[in-house]
């Protein structure tokens, strides 16, 4: 045993919406403290596949492991599975947290609110303990002074940086980023990567679907790159955007600089 | 008029509690039934979506009031017939208050059901999601996230809904119960002063929808919470 256990493991999932073939056997291993940025441009299954790892999506087959942990999943007529225990994926979503490309604050309530609403709900923390860690949560994105403010009257990066804390606030094992910044205004995107760096740098462990090459580039320890349901380039960030192996990732990263 | 009215108002004001509390277990039970037919129209059960298109085609298509002397005598056959199929040898009478209630809260659940499916749909997807993520179970979403914000999009509907409603207790009054239309006819039909009472009974009812309007509007107000005023 010189390894510890991989925060996720995915082994072979697929993915059908309809006729349409999203996810082709996708798996991927994700041990602790790694940051795994998935690339490919739009249609190529990348955020399909990160909803499939919460089962935000249900797949058509696969599996996924948190921690060891094999979330159960039993045949449902034809080809379909189905959760076999609603109660081990919503303790397994717990440790996952998810970070939207809409960022999905609740919109009835305050930031602080929203901070310590699952804390509070899901993991029965008490309040003044909730209270406390969000305030924390809070300042570490630099969303204290905002903490009373509806989410709708906030930027959007303001917006993103409180969802943020709020998915902190779970004190997640693993967290999911799904386009944080594809909906932001461009001089937005800087102060959610800045957080985003931060939690890299804190040892966090990381999936994020993402557009920003410079991310990718600077702060994963893996880049996968997927295309029409496939991984098509895996590897260390270096050798990915240095020596890329499959013609597909070229011609996407020159789409790029174009 | 005080000389004509002032011996009934005893009576008319004990039919205006029993209208109050018709209307207010009605809407109750409209509640539930719409909630639970919201349910069955989006759910992905061919069953419970049949199940419930046929209740809202059959409400929507039917009078009140056929509807109402069905349930009424229907209810109280089938119920009976039930019981001695399952060998009791006890008659069971339905009083008519909970024929009433029973049979407005039918029609209005129906309506209800209406209401809600279209609330819940307008509540954005992705404030589903950010609970699912958490590992929310579905009470606590529906108590914490989709509920409130579904209040918003409901009320509007909701509230023409109760005041219909509120309208529509008139008719038990056809089943026997002795709610605030009943009382005035008879207080009419004794005095000879039926057009006296009629006016009482506007006045009273003015004031009941007055009342509801005011609570309706604090209520949009409330859960307007977080929703940004143009």
């Amino acid at each position: 045993m010189g390894e510890s256990t991989p925060a996720i493991v995915v082994e072979d999932l697929y993915k059908r919406f309809g006729a349409l073939e999203v996810l082709k056997g996708i798996s991927l291993r994700a041990h602790e403290h790694e940051v795994i940025s998935i690339l490919g441009s739009s249609g190529s299954g990348k955020s399909t596949f990160l909803r499939c790892i919460n089962l935000l999506e249900t797949p058509e087959s696969g599996k996924v492991y948190v921690q060891g942990e094999l979330i159960r999943m039993r045949p449902k007529r034809g080809d379909r599975i189905v959760p076999e225990d609603l109660k081990q994926v919503e303790r397994i979503r717990s440790k996952l947290a998810m970070v939207f490309q809409q960022f999905n604050l609740w919109a009835h309530m305050t930031v602080m609110e929203n901070v310590i609403e699952a804390p509070l709900r899901v993991l029965k923390v008490p309040k003044a303990e909730a209270l406390e860690r969000g305030e924390q949560m809070l300042q570490k994105v630099g969303m204290y002074d905002r903490r009373d403010y509806y989410p709708a009257h906030l930027s959007g990066g303001q917006q993103q940086r409180a969802a943020i804390a709020r998915a902190l606030a779970m004190e997640p094992q693993v967290m999911l980023f799904d386009e944080p910044t594809s909906a932001l205004d461009p001089e937005l995107v800087g102060e959610v990567l800045k957080v985003m760096r931060g939690l890299a740098e804190e040892g966090r462990t990381m999936l994020v679907v993402t557009h920003e090459m410079d991310f990718a580039r600077e702060v994963s320890s893996q880049v996968m790159f997927m295309h029409e349901g496939l991984v098509e380039e895996y590897g260390i960030p270096s050798e990915v955007f240095e020596r890329p192996k499959s013609e597909r990732f070229r011609q996407f990263m020159s789409g790029l600089l174009r | 008029m005080l000389e004509i009215v002032g011996p009934y108002i005893p009576l008319i004001l004990k039919g205006t509690w029993v209208t109050i509390a018709v209307s207010l277990v009605s809407l109750a039970v409209a509640c539930l039934l719409g909630l639970l037919g919201a349910w069955a129209k989006l759910s992905h059960s061919k069953l419970a979506n049949t199940v419930a298109g046929a209740y809202t085609t059959l409400v929507r298509g039917v009078p009140d009031l056929v509807l109402m002397t069905i349930i009424f005598f229907g209810g109280q056959i089938g119920i009976n017939s039930l019981v001695e199929a399952m060998g009791w040898d006890i008659y069971i009478e339905i009083d008519a208050f909970t024929a009433g209630v029973v049979s407005i809260g039918f029609i209005y659940g129906a309506y209800m059901t209406e209401t809600f499916r279209g609330a819940i749909l307008a509540v954005p997807k992705g404030q589903i999601e950010a609970a699912v993520a958490c590992g929310m179970t579905r009470p606590t979403i529906f108590r914490r996230v989709l509920g409130p914000q579904m209040m918003r999009f409901a009320l509007p509907s909701f509230g023409n809904n109760w005041l219909v409603l509120l309208k529509t207790t008139a008719l038990v009054s056809v089943l026997g119960v002795q709610e605030l239309v009943y009382n005035a006819f008879s207080a009419g039909r004794s005095t000879r002063e039926m057009f006296t009472f009629m006016l009482v009974v506007c006045v009273i009812y003015l004031i009941l929808t007055t009342i509801s309007t005011t609570a309706l509007r604090w209520a949009e107000h409330r859960y307007s919470v977080g929703v940004r005023r143009a």
